[in-house]
């Protein structure tokens, strides 16, 4: 087992390691000049060059990636063109906003998405499955900003519903709150019953769950313990998935919504062209999202001892 | 029935019972799935407003009056067209409330209560049905008084040619690379699951913004960007298609007969694994939507005039907060809704009707 944990921990590493050299290669060796950007139209020859030697960009590819992997480790991700400040500051800074979002939107989309999918596989096609799955599937096909934009139009805007404030963040009142959530949530509530269904349909049809039924057990003891408890694993993998996943950032929803969040540093980065912001928020969302089904994956050994150890 | 006078071969022919390959059988079965049928003909129908916009589409998307700028949904309006100097084959439209025509003279009086005459050699065409037109916006018009149907109907070719394209990108990275990793095994395979989960890490949108940051705007740079994005759904269906064909007996003769490791691969593995691609490609192509949608809803991506949903709600969104003018926001949100929703449903049926285990006669 102490193996396992450290063979896991050991690829993590190895995939950070990667995460951190795609994100180098992403803005280093493809075109564009981060030392012109900065100074934009006022920058002269002069300057520039001047810049890109305080920048380090004046050394060989390696030596800058070298460079670029000690910072890394020493947690400097650079400053902000846009306001000077230091890049980590700044995403620590925010990360609050993201995670009470993030955390808010999945309980919603859990719970929800397992009843549904629970109900669904029991009476399979009947009018409710059907229902239920295809509102799923377009649950599933409107982008979160679509969605976004929709739910203003319809709750907040004005012509139709006035009851939600259009954006801003809950230091203004909970109440906004709800909207992004319920956008946020619906696309894993969606995805969530779906697999709750298919994974309960596949273990309903066990000769367990036969048994069990034969033995007299009540239809709540059958459903729960012993098919839902069998149907877990891919519900599991794909909570903690999508959490990792808006915990990464929720780009549109904070966007739309306005919302203090690391969506937001990044949206505004894109927009300045501020080259450390962006690649300090690809980083950390990339080693959050590793760091997070790391996590799963060694909350599983302890959970579920059926886990292959190899 | 068969005809008493027809040829023998032919009769033995139509009477042997015929083998149906996968693919009928799974037609056959789509063909009783409704939802992925609805799904079908709403793609058929996003397909031919995307390839006959010229002709499908009411005006020319690009076409400004600045004085029908949002106008609501089904507004009419009352234009002349006059010749435009430096463009001769393109006239220039003119907002009017009202004209008389006398003789050679046009009278025209224009929305701000300005009256001016200008001669009919001015004008462009010869006939009044050439220079005078009504023009109904069904759907509206822009803050550029552009026709909001016809940017609908041409950000419909946008968003499909950008997903075929990407699509194309990402199933070539992917199957070659699920292929790889699948038939050799051992430190290639896990090379490139290495390279999957690596970029399986980043949340794929942001891949793109961060591709599509660093390439610069347009076309190409938003296919390749959504294109080396989102292969690893691909390349991991691949890996494990070839993970189990690779044993089979048909892969075991093709080596037998001293075939090469490439032609093993691609003429005798990849065509049995035709089905999952065909799933996953129609998935790709739903989420590839989606990702050009939201590039250019940043205002990356595409880049206007050309007329793109995402661009279209990006425009329509700063009316949202003033509370006027909603529908702007609102048409382009449902084209893309409808648009990923049909890839959707159509993949889901594909899903179940290639499916091997769910087949029946």
């Amino acid at each position: 087992m102490i193996s396992y944990i450290i063979r896991k921990l050991l690829y993590s590493l190895l995939i950070i390691w990667g995460v951190v050299s795609a994100t180098f290669v992403l803005t280093s060796v493809l075109p564009g000049d981060p030392a012109r950007m900065m100074l934009g139209q006022r920058g002269d020859v002069t300057s520039v060059e001047a810049l890109r030697k305080q920048l380090g960009l004046d050394k060989s590819l390696p030596e800058q990636y070298g460079d670029y992997l000690q910072k890394v480790v020493k947690g400097d991700l650079g400053r902000s063109f846009a306001t000077n400040r230091d890049v980590l500051e700044t995403i620590a800074e925010r990360t609050p906003a993201t995670a009470l979002l993030a955390i808010t939107a999945m309980l919603l989309a859990t719970i929800p998405g397992i009843l549904i999918g629970v109900i669904s596989s029991l009476r399979p096609n009947s009018w409710l499955d059907t229902t239920a799955m295809s509102i799923s599937l377009l649950g599933i096909s409107m982008p979160s900003f679509v969605v976004g934009i929709l739910f203003v139009l319809l709750f907040a805007a004005g012509p139709v519903f006035d009851w939600m404030p259009v954006s801003g963040y809950v230091d203004r009142g909970w109440e906004h709150l709800i909207l992004p959530m319920v956008t946020l949530g619906i696309r894993p509530l969606s995805i969530i019953a779906r697999v709750t269904r298919s994974s309960m349909l596949e273990v309903l049809g066990q000769d367990y769950v036969r048994t069990a039924r034969a033995k007299g057990l009540s239809p709540t003891t059958v459903v729960v313990k012993h098919a839902l408890r069998n149907a877990l694993n891919p519900i599991v993998t794909t909570v903690s998935t999508w959490f990792a996943a808006l915990l990464a950032g929720t780009f549109f929803i904070e966007m739309i919504f306005n919302w203090p969040g690391i969506g937001l540093v990044a949206i505004s980065a894109i927009e300045k062209l501020d080259y450390p912001m962006i690649q300090g928020v690809v980083l950390f969302t990339a080693v959050v999202f590793v760091l997070i089904n790391l996590l799963v994956d060694l909350l599983y050994v302890f959970l579920d001892p059926k886990v292959k150890l190899s | 029935m068969q005809e008493p006078i027809a040829e023998p071969v032919a009769q033995t022919n139509a009477q042997r019972p015929q083998a149906e390959s996968l693919w009928q059988l799974s037609w056959k079965k789509l063909k009783r799935s409704i939802s992925a049928m609805i799904g079908m003909y709403l793609i058929g129908l996003i397909v031919f407003l995307a390839v006959f916009a010229d002709v499908v589409s009411p005006y020319d998307p690009n076409r400004q009056i600045l004085e029908y700028a949002v106008k609501t949904t089904g507004f009419r309006g009352n234009v002349i067209y006059k010749k435009n100097p430096s463009r001769p084959d393109e006239p220039h439209p003119v907002a009017i409330a009202s004209y008389t025509l006398r003789g050679d003279t046009l009278q025209y009086t224009d929305l701000t209560g300005g009256t001016y005459a200008i001669s009919v050699g001015e004008l462009y065409g010869t006939s009044e049905s050439e220079w005078h037109d009504e023009p109904l916006y069904v759907l509206g018009t822009d803050s550029f008084g552009r026709d909001v149907l016809s940017r609908i109907i041409y950000g419909a070719r946008i968003s499909l040619y950008i997903a075929i394209i990407s699509q194309v990108i990402s199933l070539a990275i992917g199957i070659v690379l699920g292929a790889l990793a699948g038939y050799y095994r051992g430190w290639v395979d896990d090379g490139i699951m290495w390279l999957t989960n690596v970029v399986w890490s980043f949340p794929s949108i942001l891949l793109v913004i961060a591709f599509s940051v660093a390439l610069g705007q347009g076309e190409w740079q938003t296919f390749v960007a959504i294109g080396v994005s989102t292969w690893v759904d691909v390349a991991r269906i691949i890996r494990g298609q070839f993970f189990s064909l690779r044993e089979a007996e048909f892969v075991e003769a093709a080596r037998a007969l001293g075939f090469g490791p490439m032609r093993t691969i691609f003429r005798h593995i990849l065509p049995n694994t035709l089905g999952p691609i065909t799933v996953v490609a129609t998935a790709g192509f739903a989420s590839a939507i989606v990702a050009e949608a939201g590039l250019s809803f940043l205002g990356l991506g595409v880049q206007p005039p050309t007329a793109s949903w995402g661009q279209m709600i990006r425009d329509g969104r700063g009316y949202l907060a003033v509370g006027s003018n909603l529908e702007l926001a609102l048409y382009p949100s449902i084209a893309i809704a409808i648009a990923v929703f049909a890839f959707n449903l159509l993949g889901d049926g594909l899903r179940d009707a290639l499916d091997p285990r769910t087949i029946k006669k």
